[in-house]
């Protein structure tokens, strides 16, 4: 049986079939971009995991037209340290010079920066940072003595797998070689301290 | 039987109609990058366009798939702020057979940098291989103020080579900045103007 057609023209009968294509282009649409940060072959992580082995401090090629990824400053210099929670905690230790820019910022494995710091987070030059799990905290608190502070930055990291971006700005376009120098003196790898 | 079909074809238009829809909001264009234009949380000074969030916790959805796709790391948001312009003061878009002036103020930073890049945000290839300029290097006149060149052709003072055949945008990167992702009115004012001045 069919339908009396009131209006007596096409659209009656297009226009439900209108409405359901663009219902399945809306979830079609919102379900493949929230996808996308676990779907997309070409991510930070994928580029600097064919770059670098996880626990230590990498360079990375400096921003120039042909290399670099997209929006990156030419004026850095760029290196990064890979992390896998899973083998256990990482630890991050700097002598950081004063005046000297330095960004560090914390990636998950897709693309969430979960933390970010520069040098003034430093104090009196030096940088101790912790990177852990939620279970690897527990373990790490309980070993701590009760009568002082602890003297590391404790950060729990979102996802087992991720790595820290360091960016050190060149002032002068002759310093980019100094800048890759800051980078490279930083120690970033599995805390010798912590038990498994 | 014609009932089934019909129902198959909506299916494909819808999904492919959904899927270009996300292609067309990460896939920079040619013009210089569609996808961002998209992205919620951005913050217009002048010509001037920054998204403070994408670097934070809360990063929007089409923020996170635009970075994934092309393999862009933003800044955090306590390492700085970045802002684009494709446009001049007037809201002209770059043109490169133009000079262009960029004066005024630039928000507190501890350090800045200001750059050309190609509208995929490559740095722009030019005979001097330099297409930046960070405020160490920066040159103020008397009364403390400044202003920056951009051109084709060598200029005396700050000036900041552009390549004449080729289309680019500027980039403003704010290092060690007060500005927080709190405050999200960054006033025209405060943000540098880019003046044209003569076209070959």
């Amino acid at each position: 049986m069919r339908l009396k057609d009131p209006v007596g023209n096409a659209a009656f009968h297009t226009l439900p079939w209108i409405v359901g294509c663009l219902f399945i282009a809306g979830v079609v649409h919102i379900g493949s971009i929230f996808a996308m940060p676990r779907l997309a072959p070409q991510d930070a992580f994928a580029r600097i995991s064919t770059l670098a082995q996880p626990h230590k401090v990498v360079l990375l090629p400096a921003t120039t037209p042909e290399s670099g990824a997209p929006f990156d400053d030419p004026a850095l210099a760029q290196g990064v340290c890979r992390y896998d929670l899973s083998q256990g905690p990482v630890r991050l230790r700097a002598t950081l010079p004063p005046d000297a820019l330095m960004l560090i910022s914390f990636h998950a494995r897709h693309g969430q920066i979960f933390y970010s710091m520069t040098d003034r987070s430093a104090t009196h030059g030096k940088l101790d940072v912790l990177l852990v799990t939620r279970q690897q905290l527990d373990a790490v608190e309980a070993n701590d003595p009760e009568d002082e502070l602890p003297q590391d930055l404790r950060i729990i990291a979102p996802t087992q797998e991720g790595f820290l971006l360091f960016r050190a700005l060149a002032e002068y376009p002759g310093e980019l070689a100094d800048a890759r120098d800051r980078i490279q003196s930083l120690s970033c790898g599995l805390d010798k301290d912590a038990k498994p | 039987m014609l009932h089934t079909l019909k129902m198959l074809v909506i299916a494909v238009a819808g999904l492919w109609l959904g899927l270009a829809g996300t292609y067309y909001a990460v896939e920079r264009g040619e013009d210089g990058g569609v996808g961002t234009s998209f992205l919620f949380g951005a913050v217009k000074a002048g010509p001037w366009t920054g998204w403070p969030k994408s670097g934070t916790r809360d990063a929007d959805p089409y923020a996170r798939a635009l970075y994934a796709r092309n393999g862009e790391t933003p800044l955090g948001i306590t390492e700085g702020l970045s802002f684009l312009a494709r446009a001049d003061s007037s809201g002209a878009p770059l043109n490169p057979a133009c000079d262009y002036v960029l004066s005024g103020a630039i928000p507190p930073a501890r350090f800045w940098t200001l750059s050309a890049a190609t509208p995929h945000g490559k740095p722009l290839p030019t005979s001097s291989n330099r297409n930046g300029f960070t405020s160490s290097e920066l040159l103020r006149s008397a009364d403390g103020g400044f202003e920056i060149q951009i051109s084709a052709s060598a200029r005396p003072g700050n000036w900041l080579q552009v390549n004449g055949g080729q289309p680019f945008l500027l980039m403003l990167r704010l290092y060690d900045t007060a500005l927080s992702a709190n405050a999200y009115s960054v006033v025209a004012q405060a943000m540098p103007s880019i003046v044209k001045e003569h076209c070959r």
